[in-house]
């Protein structure tokens, strides 16, 4: 599984202040410390609250880039932030995210095109997110068939069904589930999948406890990367146990520092 | 109507490995040979770069060996003579490189000790001027005695030595270690050993993973020859896709397992059902030396002269590009 | 794998009229991919739609049979890229060629004695295919009719010339042969005579992008039973394309290649011969046609297409029993394994080593291995017991010692209980063997 660490995000009270005042020193460590635990991409949100958003998408960007030459999952709601982010990434970058809305579709497709970008695209549209997991699919769909019409490959798009958190959204769950295994029917090559992990467990008791059961369970239903957190040692140890049940990595008793160690 | 060509992306690559050493590095062979660097399934020139042919290797032994008789004919006149046979393999009947078989350091058969073994070694290396690979005689606890020495008293030839086992590799791959020798790790047709082995191999000196030649037990035709065809398809594809622990060049003796079969063996007049026996022999060899190279393998030891000839021949025709 | 739901979306009419239930077309094509939907369910598809979809859905590629009767063989309906992903079904039909030049009679005889006995398995080599060299429509059906009347075997017709073909196949029409080949030049009047006849037809083009457009011209003229050769006669470049044919095929449901596939080895040495046609064995060919004809020859190429299409979730059996290492006398060791092959083999390997003669008693487990029978009670001290009565052990040797695996040690005493014998425990794993064997049965078992 691909795993989309979470950490660089200004929603944490030492990225928010990094920000602010432009002092690299906790980007650069969590950068370091994520892909040193096995992140394949480092996600990047200057969170919520920035005032602007343009200037720090590119100081995160460049000051992630000066740690880390992971590729990068640039976050925000605001498509100018993540254009202006593209334009700095040395590798090709992933969008996140896009809901399954015309406009912006097109405004998000586009310049996924033009800088050869990946794109996560969101099960929701104006309506919300829905409950039922064909509604979901059908979302799905309306995603990678838009893509395709601007040349963009279905392989190129994670989906994202949406995932509320367990203790307020029970019935969701199995929907999920199955959302999971029907989008592998909408293309061949099939569109991946991703999920905010910690989405599941807000508010929970034993929140690592519950994502990464989530997190194997959507494995074996086909989810194929995750924004989580690569420092959450239990997490990695589970999936680096699920891709062994999946047959995804070929055994071998060191199975769990080799999944870890793969970017070293 | 122009096809739209399959070509499978992959981001993984066999690693290189170089065999033997000359005079610049600090050893006497005349050319060195390098193995693996493939980016794509064996001989898919179309998807990918196969910058190195799988080499053929001919065997010699430190004793009389009990082969068939049928190979009398091409070794009898040195089966006593390590380093005259080594010369004929290479000059007479073109092997790349040459494989030294320790069996006489067999307790059991002529106890030959460390010494001796390293003294044949050396009469090897200076008979000939191809990349030597060396293997012990089978029982562990003595070849552990003798790694040591012949690394030694080769230092700087940048041999193949082996082998090393999950449950005793540390010796071998010392004595590599040290002496900047390759090592040959040996798992028992069992893919989850194999990758095992390689990373404790690994762990003992990070270098070396970069030496280390995988041989995944290889069986003989009609004899299990599936379980390590789709085992080396496996290790290959696992290589290809990007899990560094597998992406060593492989290493199989198609000679060794197929002249210890019946259907090599056996003689006309016992068995007229199969046909001549030596033509019968060889293409036993040949048939099993086809199907490793196309389960992916880089090193391939045979014993036949002819067998030999006959997968050369046939790795020049796979070699050809066929790039559309 | 079942069609796509893009790939029925492109089909639909794409108006969203939700008529079928669906709020949209690309919902319905999803429901469609998933199976909780019917085609019949959308009032507006069109026919040629239904039957786009219909023929898709079909295997990759398709099951096209040569012959009649007990020697039909079956090509094609493949579906792996790798068997080890689940298996290769339908083995490599192997074809001997003889030559209307050459002495026809004698070397069908010689043909359709090429059938082996090895490890309790019949091999049979099941094609024979008939070339005209001579140019001569007579010489050729003479040969052809010379040859039907000595086997009974699968027949490939080889001319490129109608002219030529039309008597030969009229000739033996109802043995189903293979006609080969159509080509750009021919296939006009070679698909109306294979048509006619119902017989399968080799498609042979000058490169695969000729190939698949003459594909699609023959498959116009209404024949469907065919096989395909891209026209390659180098090793390699059969290789590569055999390789496009079964991706394409599978992995692309290329409809073009979605055929069996034909090849021919160019090598006139014939040990060189039996090793390119090993390779096109391995990747990919459904039919192999080559001049060897010795028994030697053949032996090895039809245990390699054996043991390829073995399938690999399935244990592979030895036939219990008695074995033999060496020459044994009547105080030579006693060593019991099952008949998981690979278990069986291993073992002999080690006590082949041993150089000490041995005799290995291999009990029936269905081919699975010591420990897994152990857990299935298929390894017990009953079942030994029994094995050791039916292969009449008691009288081939003078001693009364058996010895068992190390991992079952715990079955020593029920075993000598039930047998009578005495059990002496071995090693645990085959590795140790050889020394085993050192220390204790150096001068035979005391």
């Amino acid at each position: 599984m691909i795993i989309i660490g979470e950490r660089i995000n200004g929603m944490f009270k030492d990225i928010a202040r990094a920000i602010n005042d432009r002092d690299p020193g906790p980007v650069h460590e969590w950068a370091k410390k994520q892909e040193y635990n096995g992140a394949h991409y480092l996600d990047i949100n200057v969170g919520p609250s920035s005032t602007e958003p343009v200037e720090a998408m590119k100081w995160l960007v460049e000051v992630t880039q000066e740690a880390s030459d992971l590729p990068l999952a640039l976050d925000s709601t605001k498509y100018d932030a993540i254009e202006a982010g593209l334009k700095l990434c040395k590798q090709p970058a992933m969008i996140n995210s896009v809901p399954a809305e015309m406009p912006k579709m097109e405004r998000v497709f586009a310049m996924a095109a033009e800088h050869g970008a990946e794109v996560i695209g969101l099960a929701m549209n104006e309506e919300g997110i829905p409950k039922d997991a064909d509604m979901r699919v059908g979302l799905a769909a309306e995603l990678v068939a838009t893509a395709d019409a601007f040349g963009i490959a279905p392989d190129m798009l994670y989906i994202d069904p949406l995932v509320l958190p367990c203790n307020v959204a029970q019935d969701h769950g199995p929907e999920v589930m199955r959302t999971l295994r029907e989008i592998k029917m909408i293309s061949d090559p099939a569109p991946k999948t991703t999920v905010g992990l910690s989405n599941i467990s807000q508010g929970t008791k034993n929140r690592e406890l519950i994502n990464r059961t989530f997190a194997v369970m959507a494995m074996a239903n086909g989810l194929d990367s995750a924004i989580a957190d690569a420092c959450d040692d239990e997490l990695m140890a589970a999936v680096a146990s699920a891709r062994i049940i999946l047959d995804m990595d070929i055994y071998c008793d060191s199975f769990v520092e080799v999944f870890k160690q793969r970017n070293r | 109507m122009a096809v739209e060509i399959f070509k499978e992306k992959y981001r993984g690559k066999v690693g290189e490995v170089v065999l033997g050493a000359t005079k610049d590095d600090g050893g006497t062979r005349s050319h060195t040979i390098t193995v693996g660097g493939e980016t794509a399934l064996p001989f898919l020139h179309f998807e990918g770069e196969i910058p190195n042919r799988p080499v053929v290797a001919l065997e010699v032994w430190d004793m009389v060996p009990e082969w068939n008789p049928c190979l009398e004919q091409y070794y009898g006149d040195v089966y006593n003579d390590p380093g005259a046979w080594a010369k004929k393999c290479v000059d007479e009947y073109g092997a790349d490189l040459i494989q030294v078989r320790l069996k006489g350091a067999d307790p059991d058969l002529n106890d030959h000790s460390p010494e001796d073994c390293a003294a044949t070694v050396k009469k090897v290396l200076e008979a000939v001027s191809v990349p030597v690979m060396v293997i012990g005689s089978g029982k562990a606890e003595k070849d552990n005695t003798i790694y040591n020495p012949i690394a030694e008293a080769a230092a700087g030839e940048n041999l193949v030595m082996g082998v090393a086992e999950l449950e005793n590799y540390k010796a071998v791959t010392s004595a590599c270690m040290a002496n900047n020798h390759v090592v040959i790790a040996q798992s028992p047709i069992d893919i989850n050993i194999c990758k095992q082995l390689n990373i404790l191999i690994a762990e003992m000196s990070p270098a070396m993973s970069s030496r280390i030649i995988i041989d995944p037990t290889v069986a003989a035709l009609g004899y299990g020859i599936e379980y390590s065809y789709s085992i080396m398809e496996r290790a290959r594809n696992g290589a290809l896709q990007g899990d560094k622990m597998l992406a060593m060049p492989m290493y199989g003796n198609a000679g060794f397992e197929s002249w210890r079969q019946k259907e090599a063996n056996i003689s006309e007049e016992e068995q007229p059902g199969w046909g001549e026996q030596e033509e019968r022999g060889i293409l036993w060899e040949a048939t099993t030396a086809m199907a490793y190279l196309q389960s992916g393998i880089d090193i391939l030891v045979m014993r036949h002269p002819e067998a030999l000839k006959v997968i050369k021949g046939n790795i020049d025709e796979l070699m050809k590009d066929n790039s559309y | 794998m079942g069609l796509t739901g893009l790939e029925i979306y492109k089909h639909l009419p794409k108006t969203n009229c939700k008529e079928c239930g669906s709020p949209t077309c690309l919902a319905f094509a999803m429901a469609l991919a998933s199976g909780k939907a019917s085609l019949e369910d959308c009032p507006y598809v069109s026919d040629e739609a239904k039957e786009a979809l219909d023929s898709a859905a079909a295997p990759p590629i398709k099951l096209v049979s040569v012959g009649t009767g007990d020697h039909v063989v079956k090509l094609g309906e493949e579906t792996e890229i790798f068997r080890h992903d689940k298996r290769f079904f339908h083995p490599t039909g192997v074809a001997v060629i003889i030559s209307d030049t050459e002495d026809v009679a004698a070397k069908a005889e010689k043909f359709d004695d090429l059938e082996f006995d090895r490890v309790g398995m019949h091999y049979v080599t099941d094609m024979v295919a008939v070339k005209c060299d001579s140019g001569d429509a007579g010489k050729f059906k003479e040969a052809v009719e010379t040859v039907a009347g000595i086997t009974q075997k699968a027949m490939i017709l080889m001319t490129e010339d109608p002219g030529v073909m039309e008597g030969a196949l009229e000739a033996v029409a109802d043995r189903k042969p293979l006609v080969c080949a159509a080509t750009g030049d021919n296939f006009e009047k070679m698909t109306e005579l294979a048509k006619g006849k119902e017989c399968p037809m080799v498609v042979k083009g000058n490169d695969i992008n000729d190939l698949a457009e003459l594909v699609e011209k023959v498959v116009g003229l209404g024949h469907k039973e065919l096989v395909i050769d891209s026209g390659a006669r180098e090793t390699s470049q059969v290789l590569a394309d055999l390789t496009q044919f079964r991706r394409l095929a599978v992995r692309k449901k290329f409809r073009s290649f979605g055929y069996p596939a034909f090849a021919i080895t160019t090598k006139d040495d014939p040990k060189e011969e039996i090793v390119q046609a090993g390779v096109y064995v391995s990747k990919y060919a459904d039919v192999v046609a080559l001049k060897a004809c010795e028994k030697q020859q053949l032996l090895p190429l039809l245990s390699w297409r054996q043991n390829l299409y073995t399938d690999p979730q399935k244990p592979i059996a030895v036939e219990a029993g008695l074995y033999d290492v060496g020459e044994p006398g009547d105080d030579a060791p006693v060593y019991v394994t099952t008949n998981f092959s690979l278990t069986y083999f291993i073992v002999e390997g080690e006590v082949e080593s041993s150089r000490i003669p041995s005799r290995i008693l291999s009990v029936d487990t269905g081919g699975v291995s010591v420990l897994t029978a152990y857990a299935d009670n298929k390894f017990s001290a009953e079942t030994i017991a029994e094995a050791i009565k039916k292969c009449g052990l008691e009288d081939k040797v003078n001693h009364k010692k058996l010895v068992l695996p190390g991992h079952v040690a715990v079955l020593k005493g029920t075993l000598e209980e039930e047998s009578g014998w005495e059990v002496m425990v071995g090693p645990r794993e085959a590795s140790g063997i050889t020394k085993y064997a050192k220390d204790n049965f150096a001068g035979g078992v005391k």
